[in-house]
């Protein structure tokens, strides 16, 4: 528990002082911000359709929140490991007497951290629609917990490359490629005429689930599948560490 | 206190570590030494837990590395080869975080903190970002992490390649210090640094331990022929057959650059030094020089570490193949005495 609480506090101070953890924080920001303006714009408009609210279209139901994440999650976690392997730190770490699942999970958590408190100025968002209407909060943390769990399906997909590679640059790209395939479910679901298949689709499409959590449907489910398949590239990770030992 | 068995290391069909079994004792101060490439930090690696051996075991302080890895690398300090350390850190923030990994609470790893930083002399530069230090501190700092949680035994690997003769000073000192307080294996491949620190020597080449024993024993066995330099005022024009013609004398060489200079050889136990200085006084010459040189660590190194010198019967039959060493031009001849070169010259 001490070496992991250790990994996790160094990556965590590593993001708060290095200049990529500012930028990312400072373009986040900007893209929701944008994101959120044109959203009330939008809603503003007579012509607009009266059922949406601008917390539904802000979460995942705009172009913003799924190209915010896919860019977020590989810059975030692309270093993660590869590179302790590029500097050669992983040899001090992987000498230190603390297991491989203790490293990653350390640095998983600290870029799990770090993601959380990029999305906690949008909070404000929330805050300054309750002030000029009434807000149900129950969606809102329905969508926070959807952010939560999908961010940490992707920062687990991103832990998992770093660890194959020493080029950050590798480990990104992969990651990407590896996001848009489980995103994929979401481009799929109108293509598929056969009902079994579909059904199979839609338990995976990311972007479905988000619009439910917008709408305040928490579905076990989803949380099963992000959960599990997150564990199952963590444990992946742990499992490259080992076998990349002394390389 | 640290024992390896039989570790061997294979990269398909490469075998870079070959079957090595060594103990280094309780306080004793071990030197790994061999050519680069020999296999030292591939061995290194496989003691401290980084690279799984293909087959052999590691014991430290009685916990075997393979079903005790925690125990045992809690028992070991390490200082790799090429001193990684966090750029972006500051010093002691780093020493913290090292002293987290390593399992030791707050208080104590303060108190582990202020200690190293005194024994390594690191204190000047506690708050200073790690990127911005010299080689030299980056060495301390990287030792002083390895010794953060008192292990029992300490590995350090090349600790002072790369460091100016100061600082290799200065990082030498400091390890003869830890070898008082801890076990300790030190690879290198710098002669001078074993006989200086070790108690024990082993020597690796490709793979393989090709001879261990003190620096002491080490010279006793492959000592080889004696080697007297002798220095005659004026060269006298019967020297060197005069000299050939005593009894014990092997072979005579001149020195090519300097007249009146020879180099005198003898037989393994013999010390030529009476009989040389008897002959001057009897022949009325001037000795300028007279000086026994024995092989030095240098010599066993290269000689065990160079192919075709290295045979199985080298022990047994030290004449041929010394003659055979010692006939290898001035060059060969001239390396012992390098050290005192500066000095000689002058006469």
């Amino acid at each position: 528990m001490r070496g992991l609480l250790a990994t996790m506090g160094r990556e965590l101070r590593g993001y708060f002082v290095s200049p990529l953890g500012w930028v990312v924080a400072t373009g986040f920001l900007f893209f929701h911000g944008l994101s959120f303006q044109t959203i009330v714009d939008y809603l503003n408009d007579p012509r607009a359709p009266a059922a949406m609210t601008p917390l539904d279209f802000f979460f995942g139901g705009t172009l913003f929140y799924w190209l915010a994440l896919l860019f977020v999650a590989p810059v975030l976690t692309m270093r993660l490991l590869s590179e302790e392997r590029k500097t050669g730190t992983i040899e001090m770490l992987l000498t230190a007497p603390v297991t491989e699942g203790q490293v990653v999970l350390g640095k998983y958590f600290g870029a799990l951290v770090f993601y959380l408190f990029l999305w906690l100025p949008t909070v404000i968002y929330a805050l300054l629609l309750a002030r000029h209407l009434p807000l149900d909060w129950g969606p809102v943390a329905a969508s926070y917990l959807g952010t939560l769990g999908i961010g940490a399906l992707f920062l687990a997909v991103g832990t998992f490359t770093s660890a194959l590679t020493r080029n950050q640059v590798v480990a990104a790209v992969g990651s990407f490629a590896l996001m848009f395939l489980l995103f994929l479910p979401a481009f799929l679901e109108f293509l598929v005429n056969d009902p079994a298949i579909r059904d199979a689709v839609q338990y995976l499409n990311l972007y479905q689930h988000m619009d439910e959590f917008s709408k305040g449907i928490v579905d076990s489910r989803r949380l099963v599948y992000y959960v599990s398949v997150s564990a199952l590239f963590l444990f992946l990770t742990s499992r490259a560490l080992a076998a990349n030992k002394g390389r | 206190m640290l024992e390896a068995h039989d570790l061997t290391r294979r990269y398909g069909d490469f075998t870079a570590v070959d079957d090595i079994s060594f103990t280094v004792g309780e306080g004793e101060i071990l030197g790994m030494l061999g050519p680069n490439g020999a296999g030292k930090t591939t061995t290194i690696r496989m003691l401290t837990g980084f690279l799984p051996p293909t087959r052999g075991e590691v014991r430290v302080a009685g916990h075997d590395l393979a079903s005790e890895p925690l125990r045992a690398r809690r028992q070991i300090g390490y200082l790799p080869e090429n001193v990684a350390l966090y750029p972006e850190m500051r010093v002691e923030e780093y020493l913290a975080y090292r002293a987290r990994l390593e399992g030791l609470g707050r208080a104590e790893a303060k108190r582990a903190i202020g200690e190293v930083n005194e024994r390594c002399l690191i204190e000047e530069v506690r708050r200073q970002i790690i990127g911005t230090l010299s080689k030299g501190f980056r060495q301390r700092v990287g030792l002083a992490a390895a010794i953060l949680h008192q292990p029992r035994v300490l590995v350090l690997d090349e600790p002072t390649v790369g460091l100016d003769p100061k600082q290799i000073i200065a990082i030498r000192e400091l390890i003869r210090e830890l070898g008082q307080a801890h076990t300790l294996l030190l690879s290198t491949h710098i002669l001078p640094e074993v006989e200086l620190l070790c108690q024990r020597v082993i020597i690796i080449d490709r793979g393989r331990i090709v001879d261990q024993g003190t620096p002491d024993s080490l010279h006793e066995r492959w000592r080889g022929n004696s080697l007297v330099r002798l220095a005659l005022k004026g060269d006298p024009a019967d020297g060197e057959e005069q000299i050939r013609r005593l009894p014990g004398v092997l072979a005579v060489r001149r020195d090519p650059a300097v007249a009146g200079r020879y180099a005198v050889e003898g037989g393994r136990e013999a010390d030529l030094r009476e009989p040389l200085f008897r002959l001057a006084v009897e022949r009325g010459w001037v000795l300028l020089e007279l000086a026994e040189e024995r092989a030095s660590l240098e010599d066993i190194f290269v000689r065990l570490t160079t192919r075709d010198v290295v045979a199985e019967g080298a022990v047994d039959e030290p004449r041929e193949e010394t003659v055979a060493a010692a006939a290898g031009g001035p060059e060969a001849a001239a390396r012992p005495a390098e050290p005192a070169g500066g000095e000689e010259v002058p006469s």
